[in-house]
């Protein structure tokens, strides 16, 4: 049986986040992300002056581009692309160069001075694969995030991004990048 | 929040990577020079390819030692991506530094040879097959190195030059920019080392040579940054913005003082002022001493210092935090 072809992605309707930080703690504890590294964080924009004031929060995290500038620079391999999407960093091949790091037009690879390699969002694979969502997806109390399947038509991120607009950022780096921003 | 990646470990590398491409370069080109059937420039030939190994030889290991797991660099050789600049570096340094030593080799006279190989043990019968005359070959061997010099001149430039998220960086300029500033450098170094050597001392002739190839190569390299400033203010919001960073931003004062001035004008002046009397008025070349030891010492500087504002302010420039920068 040949097996289908799923593409994982992210949907963030950031207008709901209310900056809580349940994502980025739920990350640390779901992976064991040392102290000082964060594989997901919450950008801050302010606007204007009280009280004439806006203040926006917008989850980021790794992209899981299309076509990974980090997986393209990588010398030996150890930045790989799944099929699914799913960009991942092979700990055992990774010899610390840190060119994947500089590559990223997000930032969101971080080195680990411990073991000397270079680690990033997975997507929580190891949950993905047993059929569960993300960790920063299950714990969000206002339903920022929506995980799912870009191949499935059925799914709710196939539906959202037909009838919503939506944005990506940066996509002028060409890395087509895949957490779309609900606008 | 922005940390800094590669530091100055980086720095030195690209640089002394540069410095070796020069000196090969410009020493296997006075290889080449005959005046009458003779060779014309012998002993920089030999200055250089003795000189030109070392610095990349350096370079490389001083890269292994920035590898967040140095003893994995072997990983390095067991793979090949043609898509990674690092990874076709690491083949083309290491095919250049093992034809400079090569080269090298070939210029090792008599006697330093012999007591070279005198220093191991005979029962070591495989080396001592290594132990022939090889100084016929000196020009094919130049000839296969060129372009391995001009490679690892280039590439030192395009690992920077490809990474898309660094607008710094990110134009085809950098490449030629770090090329012509190798060249410049090893030019410059061989002169230095020559003025240096006192128990041969320097002839008129030989510092009039390499001080015309080092003006050539320093004004190549003011055609690649003048278009490279154009251009980049010229460019995209995010090319303008990460330009900043030399125009105005924290690295002006190095970049336009120390670099543009002390680095390269200077020394242009410099060596113009030695050489043009007797290009244009038919004056004999004088070659001061004290003149070449500050260029070259110069153009060394600014060699590096261009390493130092590329790998810093690049590193510093990125298509969604410039905003903040402001």
């Amino acid at each position: 049986m040949a097996m289908k072809k799923r593409r994982y992605a992210l949907v963030i309707d950031s207008r709901k986040c209310i900056n809580c930080k349940a994502c980025v703690v739920a990350c640390k504890a779901e992976n064991g992300v040392a102290v000082g590294n964060f594989r997901d964080w919450i950008n801050e924009d302010r606007q204007g002056e009280y009280p004439k004031l806006r203040m926006d929060f917008e989850p980021e995290q790794c992209h899981h581009c299309e076509s990974p500038s980090c997986v393209r620079v990588c010398p030996t391999g150890a930045s790989w692309q799944r099929k699914d999407g799913i960009v991942l960093v092979n700990y055992d091949e990774c010899i610390g160069c840190r060119y994947c790091m500089i590559a990223c037009p997000y930032d969101a690879r971080y080195f680990v001075e411990e073991t000397g390699v270079v680690d990033k969002c997975t997507l929580c694979s190891h949950r993905v694969d047993r059929g569960d969502v993300p960790a920063c997806v299950e714990t969000c109390p206002s339903k920022v995030r929506i995980f799912g399947d870009l191949e499935d038509p059925a799914s709710r991120i196939h539906e959202l991004l037909a009838t919503r607009r939506y944005r990506v950022k940066e996509p002028q780096t060409g890395n087509g990048p895949q957490l779309y921003y609900l606008l | 929040m922005h940390e800094l990646n590669w530091g100055l470990l980086i720095v030195v590398y690209l640089f002394l990577g540069g410095l070796s491409a020069g000196l090969f370069f410009a020493a296997g080109l006075a290889n080449y020079l005959e005046v009458d059937g003779q060779p014309a420039y012998p002993r920089i030939a030999r200055m250089g390819a003795l000189l030109a190994p070392w610095p990349v030889a350096i370079g490389s290991a001083l890269l292994i030692l920035d590898l967040g797991n140095m003893l994995r660099f072997y990983k390095l050789f067991t793979h090949f991506r043609w898509e990674s600049p690092m990874s076709i570096g690491t083949y083309l340094l290491t095919v250049f530094t093992l034809i400079a030593f090569v080269y090298a080799f070939s210029w090792l006279p008599e006697d330093w040879r012999r007591s070279l190989f005198g220093k191991v043990p005979a029962t070591w019968k495989l080396v001592h097959r290594l132990n022939v005359d090889i100084s016929a070959h000196r020009k094919t061997i130049a000839m296969v190195g060129f372009p391995f010099s001009i490679g690892v001149g280039i590439y030192t430039g395009v690992l920077l030059g490809a990474v898309s998220a660094r607008p710094f960086w990110n134009t085809n300029l950098v490449a030629q920019m770090f090329l012509f500033s190798a060249l410049s450098s090893g030019a410059a170094a061989l002169l230095l080392a020559m003025v240096l050597n006192k128990r041969e001392p320097i002839e008129t002739h030989e510092t009039k040579f390499l001080i015309t190839l080092d003006i050539v190569f320093i004004v190549l390299e003011l055609f690649i940054i003048l278009p490279y400033l154009i251009h980049g203010t010229l460019s995209v919001l995010a090319v303008k913005q990460a330009l900043w960073l030399i125009l105005g931003g924290p690295y002006t004062l190095v970049f336009w003082v120390f670099f543009m001035g002390l680095g390269l004008l200077v020394p242009l002046a410099i060596e113009v002022y030695e050489l043009a009397p007797s290009l244009l008025k038919g004056k004999p070349f004088h070659g001061d001493r004290n003149l070449a030891l500050a260029a070259t010492s110069l153009v060394l500087f600014g060699g590096f210092l261009l390493r130092y504002i590329f790998v810093y302010a690049g590193q510093a420039s990125s298509f969604h935090k410039m905003g903040l920068l402001h």
